[in-house]
């Protein structure tokens, strides 16, 4: 009985993280497929995002963008990047902008906006949905790892 | 106002009360203040650092030194803090050049990862600021202290008169005013009907009643004792008899006016001390002395009758003394010496003693008067001679003239016998007109002398008023010797009976034989 109990408990978790992954595993951080990069770390991907290192491994350097006009995809991002909401992370931008040198992502319009940045930009780098993955780009790091 | 009256002590005392503790709270709540003003500072410090928390975690995480300096600066503007030293990625930024001391660190947690620290921020507390404040707080407390001191003081003081120190001192002069027995109670003051001041002047009150009723009392016994010792003042004062109080000694304490009246009639005046037992005052003080030795070694009352000495050869005092010895409660001994007035018994015992053994017609002895001298004579064996007269021609003057010449004559008699005798002879009337001559340590030739003296005087013309006549008597005289002749009276009368009647034979013829005497009785009988 109490075997049985554990096991079902067990799958119930299991099911829940599998959810859970499916909804972040929508949002996938991509380079140009020529980037040398092929992975980055979640801390690296904070730095480059929060405007302390905003550069590749490699040290070249890199160009961080957003999505404007979907604060959905945003939100979702940030939320499981830093786990901010947006308003924090407008607040966080808005100290620094003041007194630092760190900068703001660029911002795009869309998703598809930003695929073309990339495409055009090698040194650019985004969050994209994974439907929208093309193979003019390529993974550097995904949120289900 | 009274130094040391209730009211002033109650205002220094309170005062004093108030103003120690004023200063002792102002201790405790300065040090309290202190701690909990260093409470506030460290808990508004954690305040301060939870508002500059993100943007010293930014500054941090950028490692923007310009932010961080912003940081600390803004935070050393606050008046709790001293000095503020923020470190992150080896770097450290500091508000200013004041030393460090008991700091409180603050790590400063990451922006993304809560659990990760970056660096820290170490903030020094403005302990003098602190204290300044604590001790202005603490200032204006006591302040406040002082001021409640001073009003808890003033009402303390306005209570305690009105409630207490004035009815007080209204019942402490009401007391004052109060001579126990003049009837007046206190009265309660107002509002204290039930207090314990009330019960007080209840209790005080009743007090006065009794000392009132003890004083009444006491005024009664004394009205009492008084009117006994008036009772036995009189007593004593008024006593026909003299009492007098004295010392062993001698030395007069107490004496009546009876005893004053005595002096004066002995003459004298009052003196402290007339010796022991009053020894000046009597004739024969060692009589006294003794009787009263006598009676008080047989535990007796020392009674006798004794004669005062008087100075102004008045008629002399016989008084009853009784000597009562008296032992006080000190152990002290005192004679109670009591003089009876007997001059009076005494007197008229002597006059019956003296109309016993006198004859009142002639003043001289009579027969039982003789008898008695002579019986003592002869007991106590001394001679004398007796001489037995007989009045010649007197029976005929008796019958002429009457009983009351004769008595004349009787007396004109006997005074010329109180002439002829010699002081230490004595005469009486035998009976009738009989006369008894007794001559003490007499012979012959001193006899004849006595007798023919005497007989010549009576021989002369005696004057009859009554009459306006001249009598003339005459006497024929025996005599007998003791104890030439016999030591006995009976006999002795006898013998002289007898000469004289051997005289009275020869009245007439032979005027000038007047007197016999016995020795040649006898020889005669036998002639």
């Amino acid at each position: 009985m109490l075997g049985l109990s554990l096991l079902k408990t067990m799958v119930l978790v299991g099911s829940l993280s599998a959810s859970s992954l499916v909804h972040s595993s929508e949002l996938v951080v991509v380079v140009h497929k020529d980037n040398p990069t092929e992975h980055l770390t979640r801390s690296q991907l904070i730095d480059l995002y929060m405007g302390k290192y905003v550069a590749f491994p490699d040290g070249s350097k890199a160009q961080p963008l957003d999505i404007d006009n979907d604060e959905t995809t945003k939100e979702q991002f940030y939320q499981a990047l830093v786990g901010m909401p947006l308003n924090r992370v407008n607040a966080y931008w808005s100290r620094v902008k003041f007194s630092g040198r760190a900068r703001p992502p660029v911002v795009q319009q869309d998703q598809q906006a930003v695929l073309a940045y990339i495409e055009s930009t090698g040194s650019a780098i985004a969050y994209i949905h994974k439907n929208n993955l093309t193979d003019k780009v390529k993974v550097v790091y995904r949120f289900d790892e | 106002m009274n130094k040391s009256g209730l009211l002033v002590r109650l205002a220094v005392v309170i005062g004093f009360a108030s103003v120690a503790i004023g200063f002792l709270s102002t201790q405790l709540f300065y040090r309290l203040t202190v701690n909990q003003e260093i409470e506030i500072a460290n808990q508004s410090i954690e305040s301060l650092f939870k508002t500059v928390q993100a943007t010293a975690a930014t500054a941090a995480y950028l490692a923007e030194q310009d932010l961080a300096q912003e940081v600390v600066d803004g935070l050393s503007t606050n008046e709790v803090v001293k000095n503020v030293v923020m470190t992150f990625e080896g770097k450290s930024v500091k508000a200013n050049s004041e030393p460090m001391h008991n700091s409180m660190i603050f790590p400063i947690a990451s922006l993304f990862d809560p659990d990760q620290s970056i660096g820290q921020i170490a903030i020094t507390p403005n302990i003098d600021y602190i204290k300044t404040r604590a001790e202005q707080l603490a200032r204006e407390n006591s302040k406040a202290m002082i001021m409640q001191a001073f009003i808890v003081t003033l009402v303390a003081i306005f209570v305690a008169f009105y409630l207490i120190t004035k009815p007080m001192i209204s019942i402490a002069k009401a007391l004052h005013r109060t001579t126990p027995g003049d009837g007046s109670r206190l009265r309660v003051p107002e509002f204290h009907g039930n207090s314990e001041l009330g019960v007080l002047v209840h209790d005080i009150n009743k007090l006065l009643d009794k000392t009132e009723s003890q004083f009444s009392e006491e005024r009664k016994l004394r009205e009492e004792i008084e009117a006994l010792e008036k009772r036995f003042r009189m007593l004593f004062e008024k006593s026909i008899s003299p009492i007098i109080l004295m010392e062993p000694r001698g030395n007069i304490l107490l004496y009546n006016s009876a005893f004053e009246q005595t002096l004066n009639k002995l003459g004298r005046n009052f003196q402290k001390s007339f010796g022991p037992l009053l020894s000046e005052l009597f004739v024969e003080p060692e009589t006294l002395a003794n009787a009263v030795e006598v009676a008080f070694a047989n535990d007796e009352i020392a009674t006798g009758e004794f004669r005062l000495s008087s100075i102004n050869d008045a008629e002399s005092v016989w008084v009853q003394v009784i000597v009562t010895s008296i032992v006080s409660e000190d152990l002290r001994e005192y004679y109670q010496v009591t003089l009876h007035d007997i001059s009076k018994r005494k007197r008229e015992l002597d006059m019956l003693a003296y109309q016993a053994d006198f004859d009142k017609l002639t003043k001289l002895n009579n027969r039982q008067g003789l008898e008695k001298y002579l019986h003592n004579l002869i007991e106590a064996e001394s001679p004398f001679t007796l001489v037995l007269m007989d009045l010649n021609w007197f029976k005929q003057v008796n019958d002429i003239y009457g009983h009351k010449s004769g008595d004349e004559i009787l007396i004109f008699v006997a005074d010329k016998i109180k002439k002829a005798i010699r002081p230490t002879d004595v005469a009486g009337r035998w009976g009738g007109d009989e006369f008894v001559l007794i001559l003490n340590n007499a012979d012959q030739t001193q006899t004849t002398q006595v007798v023919e003296r005497l007989v010549h005087l009576i021989s002369k013309p005696y004057y009859l008023r009554k009459y306006d006549q001249n009598v003339t008597i005459g006497a024929s005289a025996g005599a007998a010797s003791f104890p030439t002749d016999s030591s006995e009276l009976q006999a002795l009368l006898h013998l002289a009976d007898q000469a004289m009647y051997q005289a009275k034979k020869v009245k007439e013829s032979n005027p000038s034989d007047f007197l016999r005497f016995a020795e040649s009785l006898i020889e005669e009988d036998n002639a």
